[in-house]
């Protein structure tokens, strides 16, 4: 039951109201002064008559402000609502229904909130009388055609059919814009409805700063899909890898964090892994009351290349996303050509020993993500470098020319080439050979006491080739390596990958067309430097064959959240082509290819459903090694917390448009509603009548 | 004889009459024509007092020993025995002085004391004349002679009203100063307190004294004819003022009024005290009417 106006900006008569106390007291102030012998007569009389004569003129004055009040709510057109608010005879509306149909109204209203949701919108339809027009607008609007006031309920009933549950979280800035957008034409009533659960999550961010367009004075009811029981509420969280990288027939460590938003435990949570529609490993878990859980399986993929993922959440009740897809990229092993220019007997001593284990650590062929091939110089001539993703050159004392040409096909091919210093290293014989290519002019070579060594001063964590060294124990191993050893290299105005205390480099990049060359200007064992008994030349050396391989393959990608869009960066040759997105609902999208700079950029928008995107690229371009072929998109995280936006919080949210929240059960019980401006004219009259009865009286 | 069509028993017609002694002769010429002139009941020559010499003396009636005595003028008075010796006692307190249309009840008193003084002294009776506010402003003994008039009439003209009211005490003061029975006419508008006012008229009928009361009020007082929000001040106290919408207090005003009224009336009754309400409006012969009534 309430009571609104169709002019609610004609309230401000009501400030009229004090009209006739102003008089009242105006009057008092314009007195006339008589001199009169009898005062105390009058004083006699009134004191007889006060009480009456003080009543009569109150009653007065009330009559004459109940007048002005009755006036200023007679312009304003009060309308009284009994119920929720069907439209009962007052005048042509124009409504707009906003439907809300993020994930969450999956679980809300005991798990058929978006089914109560479109009965509600169908009442809403059914109750319009001719002449009335309405629109009906999803908050998750998904490029449908543009929304337009229609007064044909079958197609406004049909459109309702239409709308499905999104899978992500209401767009209610965009939605109510829209609504108000429509609005702004005129029509005798302006009604928005809103029905919702009116989950925390997209109220969180929503601000009425964001809307394109609003208008205060159209009031908007929000009719909320409650829920009468508690569920269990959880979803999972994040999934990532535990282990380096992804690689055909490797054991890959994958952990999924399962989080619990509501206040009971949950137990005997199963959690399952699948890979490419297989079930690989299920677990069962258990996630305490606002808490985390992290689920750890241990999966090997067989293929190379893109494979898709899923984590499920299998428990009865339980409310919240169950299902995140994922993607693993799976590598082959990186084919790595290791020139080891100081060989010895000894494997110890030997120039590649510490190189080659941390390129595979247990030196078995299945266990490392990278495969080294290890060479002296004298069969470098013979060599050929097809095959090999890295050439390592440790301690190499000079390039023969035919060599020097063959690396620097391999470099402008796509492949990466680390050189490593020494004492056998000639820096003028590389000067020479590779002559515009070397990342720096080469020097000196600088060498101390083991003692005097330097301390690596600077290394740029945000480089790819480092990233792998983001942990702080990684980062304080790095700084406490000392170097004795090295060729001084000059490279004016760039910026070196690691650099000594002094201020000379220890690691450079130069690109080479589209391969990438590195120089480290000490030696990969410990001749020079004391980097390889160091935890972090571990992780250094695979980090660095991997960037050089042509950035980081091998690995599980959680995918993007569904409503955001997908930046992809493609090799020049896509400029001006198209590629092909097919959803998870197999429906196929043209998305086009733009150049920037010196790459190709593709955006792909059409993320509106959750599960897997697979790309078409097209025929005749150079496919570049890291470009995804699928693709995961997932709910909100936090749209699966079944929290709520309490009424006041939502009002206050929403201010100054006035919003009124009513139950989805006082929609459904009906109502009515009574234009109250003919009553309001008549105790109009019959205050003024009853004034001027009074005041003739009095 | 008044000349012309004027009604002179009209009071706003007496009000454009300056001369208080011709008011009065007008008044009393104009009633007493046609009435049969009552002859004097009683001569005296009794000497009652000397009182000093003023403009308008007989010059033989000067006591030439006692100017021998005391170099000064003085005049021996006789007292006249007659039948009738009337003490006519005027109200001059301030609330006299008002006047909603024409004349102020202090005029309209002044005339009506005048025209009963002249009166009596014409019929050869004894007037007198006192003029009081809080206190006794002029007292003129009664004497029965002829050109007595003049002293009352100059009591009269040389008194303006002013001060507070307090009936009953000064009734109380002049009763003790009435030595002889006779007639105490008070006129008065009687902004007082009754039970007050009663005692002291009292006192005049325990001495065997007849009274007859003039209750003189404006027409103002009795209708309370104004309209609007007014602030009514008070003529005689300057802290009594009050605002009041006459409109919505007159009937209750009215009725106030005239329970005032009928309660003067009835206690003047109650102690055979003659009561004539008398507006300013009212024409004079009306008033004078009563006391020749009450003179047979």
């Amino acid at each position: 039951m309430s009571v609104f106006f169709l002019y609610p900006a004609l309230l401000f008569g009501l400030l009229a109201a004090s009209l006739p106390i102003l008089i009242h007291l105006l009057n008092r102030r314009k007195l006339k002064r008589i001199q009169f012998p009898a005062v105390r007569f009058i004083l006699l009389s009134q004191k007889r008559i006060s009480r009456s004569y003080r009543l009569r003129h109150w009653i007065l004055l009330a009559l004459r402000t109940l007048a002005v009040v009755f006036l200023a709510l007679l312009l304003a057109n009060p309308i009284f609502q009994i119920g929720a608010g069907l439209f009962a005879g007052s005048g042509p509306v124009s409504l707009v229904v906003l439907l809300d149909n993020s994930l969450s109204m999956t679980w809300s209203g005991d798990g058929n909130g978006f089914k109560q949701a479109k009965d509600a919108a169908r009442l809403l339809i059914s109750a319009l009388n001719d002449g009335d027009r309405a629109a009906l607008i999803p908050t998750n609007i998904d490029g449908k055609e543009p929304f337009r006031l229609k007064g044909q309920k079958d197609v406004l009933l049909k459109e309702l059919e239409g709308i499905e549950i999104a899978d992500g979280t209401a767009d209610l800035p965009v939605a109510l814009s829209k609504a108000y957008e429509l609005l702004v034409e005129p029509a005798g009533q302006k009604e928005i409805r809103l029905i919702t659960d009116m989950g925390l999550t997209g109220w969180d961010q929503f601000s009425v700063a964001a809307l394109k367009q609003v208008d205060p004075s159209i009031a908007l009811k929000v009719i909320r899909i409650g829920r009468k029981q508690q569920p269990l509420n959880g979803t999972i969280k994040t999934i990532r890898l535990a282990s380096q990288g992804v690689g055909v027939n490797l054991p890959t460590q994958i952990e999924a964090t399962v989080a619990n938003f509501g206040d009971n435990e949950i137990k005997d949570l199963l959690v399952q892994l699948s890979i490419d529609g297989q079930n690989r490993e299920q677990k069962l878990a258990t996630v305490p009351a606002k808490g985390e859980t992290s689920v750890k399986f241990q999966a090997r993929v067989s293929q190379a290349g893109a494979h898709a993922g899923q984590v499920t959440l299998k428990k009865e009740g339980l409310a919240g996303n169950a299902a995140l897809h994922f993607t693993l990229d799976a590598q082959d092993k990186l084919k790595i050509l290791v020139v080891d220019g100081d060989p010895q007997t000894s494997l110890v001593q030997s120039e590649t020993f510490f190189l080659s284990r941390a390129l595979n650590p247990a030196g078995e062929r299945d266990s490392s993500l990278f495969l080294p091939t290890v060479i002296v110089p004298d069969g470098l001539n013979s060599a050929t470098l097809e095959g090999y993703q890295v050439v390592m050159l440790c301690n190499v004392a000079v390039l023969s020319e035919g060599f020097a040409t063959k690396l620097q096909n391999f470099l402008r091919q796509g492949g990466g080439v680390l050189i490593f210093g020494g004492d056998k290293f000639q820096p003028e014989s590389y000067s020479q050979r590779l002559p515009q290519i070397l990342p720096a002019e080469l020097r000196e070579k600088k060498l101390g006491p083991e003692a005097s060594g330097e301390k690596i001063g600077k290394f740029d964590i945000d480089h790819p080739a480092l990233q792998n060294l983001s942990e702080d124990t990684l980062q304080e191993s790095i700084k406490s390596a000392r170097v004795w050893g090295y060729t001084r290299a000059a490279a004016p105005g760039k910026a070196a990958l690691i650099s000594l205390a002094n201020g000379d480099p220890l690691l450079i990049e130069q690109k080479v067309g589209a391969g990438k060359l590195m120089l480290f200007t000490t030696s990969a064992d410990r001749d020079w430097n004391d980097l390889p008994v160091k935890t972090v030349y571990l992780p250094l050396v695979q980090s660095l064959a991997q960037y050089l391989a042509g950035g980081k393959r091998g690995v599980l990608d959680a995918g993007i959240p569904v409503g955001t869009a997908k930046e992809l960066s493609l090799p020049p040759a896509y400029v001006g082509k198209s590629l092909r997105v097919t959803k998870p609902d197999k429906q196929s999208t043209e998305v086009a290819i733009r150049g920037e700079k010196d790459r190709a950029q593709a955006t792909i928008e059409v993320n509106d459903r959750a599960g897997i995107y697979r790309l078409a690229f097209p025929t005749g371009a150079e496919k570049d090694s890291g470009t995804p072929q699928i693709y995961a998109a997932n709910p909100p995280f936090l749209e699966s917390r079944l929290d709520e936006i309490s009424a006041r919080e939502l009002q206050a949210k929403l201010s100054p448009i006035r919003a009124e929240v009513i139950s989805v059960d006082a929609l459904k019980d009906g109502g009515s509603r009574t234009d109250l401006a003919l009553p309001l004219l008549a105790l109009l009259i019959v205050t003024l009548l009853i004034e001027g009865w009074l005041a003739q009286r009095f | 004889m008044p000349e012309g069509n004027k009604n002179y028993f009209d009071p706003k017609v007496l009000a454009g009459i300056a001369n208080l002694s011709l008011r009065a002769r007008y008044v009393v010429e104009g009633l007493m024509s046609g009435v049969h002139r009552s002859r004097a009941k009683g001569f005296s020559v009794e000497f009652e007092e000397h009182r000093e010499y003023s403009p308008g003396d007989e010059i033989r009636r000067i006591d030439w020993k006692a100017l021998g005595k005391f170099d000064r003028y003085f005049i021996k008075e006789y007292e006249d025995e007659t039948n009738l010796r009337a003490y006519l006692l005027l109200d001059s307190s301030a609330s006299m002085n008002y006047a909603s249309d024409g004349i102020t009840k202090f005029d309209y008193g002044c005339t009506l004391t005048a025209s009963l003084a002249y009166l009596i002294l014409r019929q050869q009776d004894a007037a007198g004349v006192v003029t009081f506010s809080d206190r006794i402003e002029a007292f003129i003994p009664p004497r029965a002679k002829r050109d007595y008039l003049i002293q009352i009439l100059h009591a009269l003209e040389n008194r303006g009203p002013g001060g507070d009211t307090d009936v009953g005490k000064i009734l109380d003061e002049i009763a003790g100063q009435i030595r002889r029975r006779g007639l105490v006419v008070l006129v008065s508008d009687l902004l007082d307190e009754p039970a007050e006012i009663v005692k002291g008229l009292r006192q005049f009928r325990f001495k065997g004294n007849d009274v007859i009361v003039f209750h003189v009020l404006d027409q103002a007082e009795l209708d309370l004819p104004f309209d609007g929000n007014i602030l009514f001040e008070d003529l005689e106290a300057a802290d009594l003022r009050v605002i009041a919408d006459p409109r919505s207090i007159r009937t209750t005003y009215r009725a106030v009024v005239q329970e005032f009224i009928t309660e003067m009336r009835k206690q003047c009754l109650d102690n055979s005290i003659d009561y004539q309400l008398i507006s300013t409006t009212t024409p004079l012969d009306q008033a004078l009417a009563s006391y020749l009534s009450w003179r047979g």
